[in-house]
């Protein structure tokens, strides 16, 4: 048995070498890059600096975009969570049938790329088109409201995509939770939000904060809803690398921009472990 | 409220009535939130549709559709912009060898982490999942950085470039793959290899004839995500696609930045079609259970 073992673990070798391989790679390059000048035409300089990272700390404007992104993220997080908590209980406690129709039509809409989704929202908020006709009509649009180049329309296209990753996540939380606790609560006399707020609510925590962290790191690197529906106005992250990368040729800067948000989401990332491990040894006490 | 009904028999079935009454009227809005967060998920998609027959009308020299639609045609689905289907094209064959080579490297991946013994494997297993943790937009400097270190000291010129374009989307797309394998794999039972052992069976057949047929709706729920990563990405193709053969996505956010070509969301319409016809077979195959266990979201 210990030989098979070993024969098993030699087919990791191929895929190691190759996953691992590119990742050291690229990780190496990049952030060596990010420590050296940008000299202007693409021309990194030859010395080590800090340089490019001081330059974050103390340009207004990459502050100013950091906080842009965070804030954000997690206002787009919170919204989608009360969007999608209650959709992917309810989807987890009716019949399979249903519930799978339902996640089978979501998974099919993330096959549509974002651009396209990204599209629909630009012709549904366009400024002539007869929803913002009728906004206007009700009072409830300014004049001059312009859907693109609004944090409005970056936060609508941020909690669009997070929406549908959120809720088929939560699905599986949910379905993790057997459902006889809640009905031996219900038998003792709980009333349904009591079950809701003392059984499913902890029960469901580690599954849901390691969830939220996830959608987190997606959304502190999500691009191609904030540069469609951003205009160029709203600069997130995510925006500068690409800018500084394709526009002004800055290596060193986009590198160490996108070591910046790297750190982030690594951050995030442990954050989550420790949360989880924290809460998970209390949802087993009450299981 | 739960000791008042406990206590007050009297009263007891006028208040297990109002319960049912609440109950029901808590069981309505539910569905009520769930179809309104269903519509805000379908909406652009709807819009977009809509906008596919929308005959469209110019402004200057710049095209415009509307939704809801300002009459009925057909007209772009049939004169569809001949660059926008050679785009589909080079996503479809993109997407598929990455597919193929994600399920080649990462179902060897996961038998090695669930079957092999060796130390550290719980870390193996976290590093394999690194490439889904880091940013795309980091992964698409990062790797065109690479490409650039790496012409700079060998012959080979991987930035714009199909192969190098390939490598950075399997490199995101093998980790769907060795999850959603490594999950069947895990939920197997080891005995069934050891009766077809004991029965005579060789090692290979053993695993020809029961773990690939057992591990296979694992293996197909990863290679849907692994399609689905590489066929919508723009993120990473937008720094290393090639000029001479821009995938779909890449091409639909160009179009959408500068000139709107007004045969899109016909095209799209059709991509939709077809990724919906995708999932029902999926379903009928291996179950959308599967394919959920596999990866959770997709992330753009």
């Amino acid at each position: 048995m210990r030989a098979a073992g070993r024969f098993w673990g030699l087919l990791l070798i191929p895929p190691a070498l190759f996953s691992g391989g590119l990742l050291l790679l690229t990780q190496i390059v990049f952030l060596s890059a990010s420590f050296h000048a940008d000299e202007g035409l693409g021309v990194a300089g030859q010395a080590f600096t800090w340089e490019n990272y001081q330059q974050v700390w103390r340009d207004p404007e990459y502050l100013q975009s950091l906080g842009l992104t965070l804030r954000l993220a997690a206002l787009v997080v919170l919204v989608t969570l009360v969007m999608t908590w209650p959709v992917a209980y309810l989807l987890s406690r009716t019949s399979p049938r249903i519930a799978m129709v339902l996640i089978a039509a979501i998974i099919a809409t993330s096959f549509v790329t974002l651009p396209i989704k990204t599209l629909g929202m630009v012709i549904l908020f366009a400024t002539d088109g007869a929803l913002m006709r009728s906004l206007r009509a009700l009072g409830l649009a300014d004049a001059h409201f312009r859907f693109v180049g609004s944090f409005f329309a970056v936060a609508v296209g941020y909690t669009h995509l997070a929406i549908s990753f959120m809720v088929t996540m939560l699905f599986s939380v949910f379905q993790a939770i057997p459902q006889r606790l809640e009905e031996a609560a219900t038998i003792h006399g709980a009333t349904r939000l009591r079950v809701l707020w003392r059984v499913v609510l902890p029960l469901s925590l580690p599954g849901t904060v390691s969830a939220t962290l996830v959608l987190f790191n997606l959304l502190t690197g999500a691009f191609v809803s904030a540069v469609l529906l951003g205009g160029g106005k709203i600069l997130t992250l995510s925006l500068l690398i690409q800018r500084s990368l394709i526009l002004f040729n800055e290596y060193g800067m986009a590198a160490a921009l996108a070591g910046v948000l790297l750190l982030l989401v690594l951050l995030v990332n442990i954050v989550s472990v420790v949360a989880v491990s924290r809460l998970t040894p209390a949802a087993r006490v009450i299981a | 409220m739960s000791a008042l009904v406990a206590t007050d028999t009297a009263s007891l079935p006028r208040t297990a009535a109002r319960r049912q009454m609440r109950l029901r009227w808590g069981r309505l809005a539910a569905w009520a939130w769930l179809g309104f967060v269903f519509l805000f998920i379908y909406a652009p998609i709807i819009v977009v549709i809509g906008a596919s027959v929308d005959p469209g009308h110019y402004v200057v020299t710049r095209a415009f559709l509307q939704f809801p639609p300002q009459g009925f045609t057909l007209h772009w689905y049939v004169n569809v912009a001949p660059a926008l289907w050679a785009s589909i094209f080079v996503s479809l064959k993109l997407a598929a060898s990455v597919t193929i080579g994600a399920v080649l490297l990462g179902t060897p991946a996961a038998l090695g982490l669930v079957r092999g013994t060796f130390p550290g494997r719980n870390l193996v297993a976290t590093l394999f999942r690194v490439p889904l943790q880091i940013p795309f937009i980091v992964t698409g400097v990062a790797f065109l950085q690479a490409f650039y270190a790496v012409a700079s000291v060998s012959p080979l010129r991987l930035q714009g470039s199909i192969t190098g374009l390939f490598l950075a989307h399997l490199f995101v797309a093998t980790p769907y793959v060795i999850s959603a394998a490594g999950t069947a794999l895990a939920q197997l039972s080891p005995r069934l290899d050891e009766a077809a052992l004991s029965l005579g069976a060789s090692r290979w057949r053993t695993f020809r004839r029961i773990t690939l047929p057992l591990i296979l709706p694992g293996i197909f729920g990863g290679a849907m995500f692994a399609f689905l990563v590489s066929f919508t990405d723009v993120t990473i193709a937008l720094f290393l696609a090639p000029q001479e053969a821009i995938t779909f996505p890449v091409w639909v956010f160009g179009s959408i930045q500068n000139d709107l070509e007004t045969s899109l969301p016909a095209v799209s319409t059709m991509v939709f079609v077809a990724s919906a016809l995708i999932v029902v077979v999926l379903q009928r195959l291996v179950g959308m259970e599967t394919v959920l266990r596999s990866g959770g979201g997709a992330k753009n």
